[in-house]
């Protein structure tokens, strides 16, 4: 079974541009997949300041198995995690 | 919008964040508040519109939400006035906020259509049509190409939207006003949502219900940066919903460190006065109920207190006179401390409102929210979970940092009354959010609560729902249960109040 590590940068400046309402919006996809019968695990980890914002680029940022999504919002990690569920899926 | 992150959620800090970071760097003697008119281009970038019909009109926006949070008031739209009209003057420790807190940016405001039931285009105009025949007040009619509701016999009843089979019907109003539970909102000369400020008890929820962006509470962070930078010992009591407000690494240690580096001398928790306000509330409690008040309503929600006294003007001796812990904080610092400055931080507009009072104002000098103490720390870029833990607080009960949720005020007199007067039964009945304290009120004075204590809160689910917050109510819910089972009292009755030390986290 597939295991997609999402990273959540969770310093100052993710936090304030919306990186709790990543986490949040990653597990309500808990129920989705598995309606869906994906079978991959997604675990979050909440990670300290990428130091990305510091050199003035806007978060949050997040990893996708490595996949760096900058200024994420709620909607493109979703997207980022499904499409590595169906991936998983086909190989 | 509430539980969610959106652009609005954005803006609204990125403001907070470039006035304190002003705040912080401007030269003292020689601030030049034109800074302004750039943080405008820095919020809003390009020549391209990102959110409305106009760049210009983005920026506008933001200049006026500038203001609020410079703690000024807006500028009228059919006068010239420069930006920083009054910015010098609100370079000050002292307290600036004046009434009234929570303002719609008249430009901002789409004019959304009142409460009404609308046809939409899922109407097939179908046979059997039984909107018409429900209708009691022959308000629906078949049309040409869909049913029409008149809107002047509609009486709102919502028969027809319960039997179309086509969810055709549906009713719509204004986020603003449906998020309104003193029903303050009406609307202006343009149909533009308007406060009215006899009505408006401040709870803040029309702010982040507007999905426009059109409603702002104003904010003394630059107030407090001030008094920082000019070298005036602050203290700042912290409400007990914070814990879980700034992330998930943010441990509360690391939230006291935070506030601690960006030059504030001492936290402490405001727990502790919730437990005084508990004590003081069995007291009342024991004393007056049923003799002298059929019931008692608690007092820490100061838009909940207001609203009731407003709502039934008969029954305001039955809430209980006791101030809110907020108030109880303060006081004690102030007496231990008279030339230090108190800002209260929590998720709350109410409190800013509160702090205005007369009898309040000698003791709470600043109000700010989880959501622009981010910003502060934001603008320092402090990484909390960079900090060294500061000592753990432990000045509140469990039943004190309850305060934080529904339920928990109620719970934590409940539980001082039947220590005094073990075996009394005390009826509770709660209630979350305005328009539910309304029926509350309703069955209050209608007699039916006689013998009760009322716990009313103006935010859904308790402190930790309010306007000023950052983390989901779920979430914030748990981590506030966590923190409240480490303290080492149960009740507010084995809170040693009377301990030595102030209830200061050392260091
Ligand atoms: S919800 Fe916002 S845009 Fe709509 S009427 Fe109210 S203030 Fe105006
Ligand atoms: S806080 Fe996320 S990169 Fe710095």
């Amino acid at each position: 079974m597939a295991n997609i590590i999402v990273e959540v940068c969770s310093g100052t400046h993710c936090v304030m541009l919306g990186a709790m309402n990543i986490i949040d919006s990653v597990h309500s996809l808990d129920e989705i997949r598995h309606d869906m019968d994906q079978c991959c695990e997604v675990e979050v980890r909440a990670v300290p300041c990428m130091g990305l914002c510091k050199g003035g680029a806007q978060g949050p940022f997040v990893r996708v198995d490595g996949l760096l999504i900058k200024g994420g919002e709620s909607d493109s990690v979703m997207a980022a995690i499904m499409d590595r569920c169906a991936q998983s899926q086909d190989t | 919008m509430r539980g969610l992150f959106t652009s609005i959620t954005k803006i609204r800090r990125q403001v907070f964040t470039e006035v304190a970071r002003y705040a912080f760097e401007r030269d003292l003697d020689n601030s030049d508040f034109n800074f302004f008119y750039e943080s405008s281009y820095r919020i809003i970038p390009g020549e391209v519109a990102t959110y409305r019909d106009s760049v210009f009109k983005e920026r506008a926006i933001i200049r006026e939400r500038i203001r609020l949070a410079m703690g000024l008031p807006i500028r009228p739209a059919d006068t010239h006035q420069p930006l920083t009209k009054g910015m010098a003057e609100s370079a000050t420790a002292d307290k600036l906020l004046e009434m009234p807190l929570i303002n719609v940016i008249p430009f901002a405001c789409e004019a959304c259509a009142t409460d009404h039931f609308q046809v939409s285009d899922n109407c097939r105009k179908c046979l059997a049509h039984p909107c018409t025949g429900v209708c009691p007040v022959g308000a629906v009619s078949i049309g040409k190409t869909a049913s029409v509701i008149d809107q002047d016999k509609c009486i709102k009843c919502g028969r027809c939207k319960e039997a179309c089979p086509y969810q055709a019907i549906s009713r719509i109003g204004r986020p603003c006003a449906e998020a309104c539970g003193a029903k303050a909102i009406g609307s202006d000369a343009l149909g533009r949502a308007k406060i009215d400020q006899d009505k408006c008890v401040s709870c803040g929820l029309c702010i982040v219900a507007c999905p426009f962006a059109a409603i702002a509470d104003k904010s003394e962070i630059f107030q407090l940066v001030t008094a920082i930078r000019t070298g005036q010992t602050v203290f700042a009591a912290i409400a007990p919903s914070f814990v879980g407000q700034f992330g998930p690494l943010a441990t509360p240690g690391k939230v006291v460190a935070g506030i601690k580096a960006l030059g504030i001398t001492r936290v402490i928790e405001v727990g502790w006065g919730a437990d005084i306000g508990s004590l003081h509330e069995a007291e009342e409690f024991l004393r007056d109920v049923p003799d002298e008040k059929p019931f008692l309503g608690t007092s820490c929600c100061p838009s909940w207190a207001m609203f009731a006294r407003k709502e039934q003007p008969g029954l305001a001796n039955c809430i209980a006179q006791s101030h809110t812990p907020m108030v109880a904080a303060a006081q004690r610092i102030k007496q231990e401390h008279p030339d230090a400055r108190v800002v209260f931080i929590g998720p709350c507009v109410s409190k800013k409102m509160e702090a205005l009072e007369d009898e309040v104002r000698p003791y709470v000098d600043y109000v700010i929210t989880y959501e622009e103490l981010m910003g502060l720390f934001a603008a320092r870029q402090i990484e909390l979970n960079e900090l060294k833990e500061a000592p753990l607080m432990d000045y509140a009960s469990r039943d004190g940092r309850n305060y934080a949720v529904a339920g928990g005020v109620a719970q934590a007199v409940v539980n001082v009354i039947q220590e005094t007067a073990p075996g009394r039964e005390v009826p509770v009945m709660k209630a979350d959010t305005l328009h539910e304290c309304r029926k509350m009120l309703a069955l209050a004075k209608a007699g039916k609560v006689n013998g009760y204590l009322l716990e009313g809160m103006a935010c859904p689910g308790g402190c930790v729902g309010g306007p000023g917050t950052l983390s989901q109510i779920s979430r914030a819910s748990k981590s506030v249960a966590a923190f409240a089972q480490a303290s080492s009292y149960r009740t507010a009755s084995d809170n040693p109040l009377d301990q030595e030390v102030l209830p200061i986290a050392p260091g």
